[in-house]
């Protein structure tokens, strides 16, 4: 494994940067998905290429592009059985922001899932203070 | 849920799976190479391509499905994507690894059921 680097290299960052470029996308996606559900019913449906009648899903592609740059960069310098989990938290960022920014209510089994989303990155995150005193 | 939407999620889940352990094959390969290596540019076309295939698979999947039919087996490939790198990657997996992958998936099943 090469040295980690510093800086705007730095894969923890890129790690960030492609989860919020993800989140993003996957916006769009549902958006755009949405809007070309309509002219689906064609043979060719199970392929998802009507969905690129959508301005949503164009506006999306650069951003997969982004993802995936980021993502390699990632990769470069984490374990896969690492940065992968921690790459899971908008599943649990995109409720609570909307419970502390929307005031949306959450029930009490998406609460049980938080916690254990939470508890499941502490697991993963204390080898990650391990292996960041290795490098 | 019919039959050739659990088919054509599964197909999703696959490609999404070996796309990811490919790019990370990749980019080993371009640490202890070269970005020109064949052992490099070759499973990042593959990954790239199994991505691709799964992108629109997931367009198709979503004009007809509810996100909570499809994120819970997205949730799923937390952990399967953890046991498959440490078999077929080789990365080394702990106990803890495996507890938090696991958590990790269950929670983000029980967030998308609902």
């Amino acid at each position: 494994m090469q040295s980690k680097p510093t800086g705007f290299a730095n894969p923890w960052f890129h790690l960030a940067l492609s989860v919020l470029f993800v989140a993003v996308y996957q916006l769009l996606l549902k958006l755009g998905a949405t809007e070309t559900a309509h002219i689906a019913g064609a043979r060719w449906a199970w392929t998802g290429l009507s969905g690129l009648a959508s301005l949503y899903v164009w506006l999306g592609l650069p951003l997969i592009l982004l993802s995936l740059v980021t993502w390699l960069q990632v990769l470069r310098f984490i374990p896969l059985s690492i940065a992968f989990p921690i790459s899971q938290v908008p599943h649990i960022l995109v409720p609570l922001c909307s419970w502390l920014i929307l005031g949306e209510s959450i029930n009490s089994l998406r609460w049980a899932g938080i916690a254990l989303v939470s508890l499941g990155l502490a697991l993963v995150a204390k080898p990650v203070a391990r292996l960041e005193e290795r490098l | 849920m019919t039959t050739i939407s659990l088919v054509l999620v599964l197909a999703a889940l696959l490609a999404f799976v070996a796309g990811q352990l490919l790019l990370k094959k990749a980019m080993d390969a371009a640490n202890l190479h070269s970005f020109r290596s064949m052992k490099f540019l070759w499973p990042l076309a593959a990954g790239v391509s199994l991505l691709g295939a799964q992108f629109f698979l997931n367009l198709g999947l979503l004009q007809r499905y509810d996100l909570s039919f499809i994120y819970p087996f997205q949730g799923l490939s937390v952990i399967i994507i953890s046991i498959a790198a440490a078999i077929l990657l080789r990365e080394k997996l702990t106990l803890q690894l495996v507890a938090g992958s696991v958590l990790i998936s269950a929670g983000i099943v029980l967030v998308s059921l609902t």
